[in-house]
């Protein structure tokens, strides 16, 4: 048979990719559900180590359907706010609806345009030992791709529990040390956010001042990672800042609230003993 | 087995090696040798992809057209490179991960062109499906031995496992940050053609 003429080519070369196409499409249909469920267990995961649950290594062991079951059963509330602090909506919890990395990027891209009634930012309140631990995400641009992760806070909404970053393409040894080196990470611990600054937090080149409570070190040798994540986390902070500058007040007014009960209860008991003594 | 076939299989992994002889898949060699897992599932997948797209392409061989036979090939190499990095993210979602782009970077991996078109159009399907399969064999032997040395001493595991003790970093040790950079994988690949080549002299040009 002559394979050259112009007729059997076309022929040919059509028969052969509607014959891929279709291979792919149905390979792509049959594995879809167990690559999406992929994804969001990696992404809760990364919520549990930033909330200091357990480390991702051991997440990463227990497998898909534990991962979820430990977020269903530690997760309190799964919050929408818009950039106004208004909780406008909720994540269904019992289905571990949470958001992933495109999501986070959708919010990302309306974040820069800022239209604070259109965002959708995600808020994630856990039950932990008695305490609540809200994690937060925050996404950006390292120095070769996309980089994000999630910031744990304390009940106080102001002190870091934690903290997990992941990237597309850091390099391997030095930017990448943002996900791959646990003491990077242990460094949020403990530090603050200043919501009343410009720059609510930095990662300083060079070394954090000391004294400084709302800086850390930034990785030697990863300038534009480093500068990257911290544009990335001041952007993402500032967007949520109206929910947590709410939450903050929130939690003075009860702080007060709780004070003048007990200096009422205060005087009262120096009342009776005054009664007692006469 | 007759002695054409074993040569067949035999010579990719060392004498005709694709990487140290050839120097063929020299980029993703470079890239995905930081640690011995991602190099190990990288080699299996380049194994699987060679192998069945020489086996697949040879099945075909008799009625491509000639004119449009490397875009036939590049299909079929492009379906296999896709099905394998789907079943990666569906059955092994962190190493996927960990290798990111170069999975699909295996459709440009001169490895596998290099196969179909010297070897897969003019033999039959299952020596093609060896030839490939060896060929696969030989770049994944060399990116483990390059893996090995860079794990061992850019961050002093095994398969992710501590082998360096820790009293190592406690007297004062430290990993060689240089080993984990491509440039070191590039010195450690020639070294390996170094050795290869004093040991076979019939490989130095005159």
């Amino acid at each position: 048979m002559n394979t050259n003429n112009n007729i059997y080519t076309i022929i040919y070369t059509t028969v052969v990719v509607i014959l891929v196409a279709a291979i792919l499409a149905f390979t792509s249909m049959a594995l879809k559900p167990k690559q999406e469920a992929n994804v969001k267990a990696e992404a809760i995961s990364q919520m549990l180590t930033a909330a200091q649950f357990a480390e991702k290594s051991e997440l990463e062991a227990l497998g898909n359907d534990k991962i979820l079951s430990k977020y269903v059963e530690s997760i309190d509330k799964a919050l929408i706010v818009n950039g106004k602090g208004e909780i406008v909506d909720s994540l269904d919890k019992a289905k571990s609806q949470i958001y992933t990395e495109s999501d986070l990027k959708a919010q990302n891209y309306l974040i820069k345009k800022g239209n604070a009634d259109a965002l959708r930012l995600p808020v994630f309140i856990f039950n932990k030992e008695g305490s609540k631990v809200t994690v937060i995400p925050c996404y950006g641009a390292g120095l070769w791709g996309p980089i994000w992760g999630y910031l744990a806070f304390n009940e106080d909404l102001t002190t870091f529990a934690g903290a997990y970053f992941d990237h597309a393409s850091e390099t391997p040894g030095l930017g990448a040390k943002i996900k791959d080196d646990p003491a990077f990470r242990a460094e949020f611990v403990g530090k603050t956010t200043d919501l009343s600054e410009d720059r609510i937090f930095n990662i300083v080149k060079g070394g954090a001042k000391e004294g400084q409570t709302n800086a850390i070190d930034a990785i030697t040798g990863a300038t534009m990672t480093s500068k990257g994540l911290d544009v990335a986390i001041n952007l993402w902070l500032q967007a949520y800042k109206p929910y947590l500058e709410s939450g903050v007040e929130t939690i003075r007014q009860k702080a007060q609230a709780a004070a003048a009960l007990a200096q009422q209860a205060d005087s009262l008991a120096v009342s009776d003993s005054t009664i007692v003594a006469e | 087995m007759n002695a054409k076939l074993k040569e067949t299989i035999l010579n990719p992994i060392f004498k005709g090696n694709p990487i140290t002889v050839l120097v063929l898949g020299i980029c993703s060699a470079l890239a995905v040798t930081v640690q011995l897992k991602g190099a190990f599932v990288m080699g299996l997948s380049v194994i699987i992809v060679t192998g069945l797209s020489s086996f697949v392409v040879s099945l075909m061989r008799n009625s491509i057209p000639n004119r449009v036979r490397i875009i036939v090939q590049l299909v079929v190499v492009s379906l296999m490179v896709i099905v394998v990095d789907q079943l990666l993210k569906a059955f092994s979602y962190s190493i996927e991960k960990q290798l990111s782009v170069y999975v699909g970077l295996i459709i440009t991996n001169c490895i596998v062109m290099g196969r179909i078109e010297a070897f897969g159009l003019a033999n039959k399907p299952i020596p093609s499906l060896l030839d490939g399969i060896s060929n696969g064999a030989g770049y994944a032997l060399i990116l483990l031995i390059v893996a090995f040395f860079r794990e061992l001493l850019g961050s002093g595991t095994l398969f992710g496992m501590r082998v360096i003790p820790e009293s190592f970093y406690a007297a004062g040790y430290m990993n060689n940050g240089l080993v984990i950079l491509p440039p070191m994988a590039l010195i450690l690949l020639g070294c390996i053609v170094w050795i290869q080549r004093s040991i076979q002299k019939d490989l130095q040009e005159k």
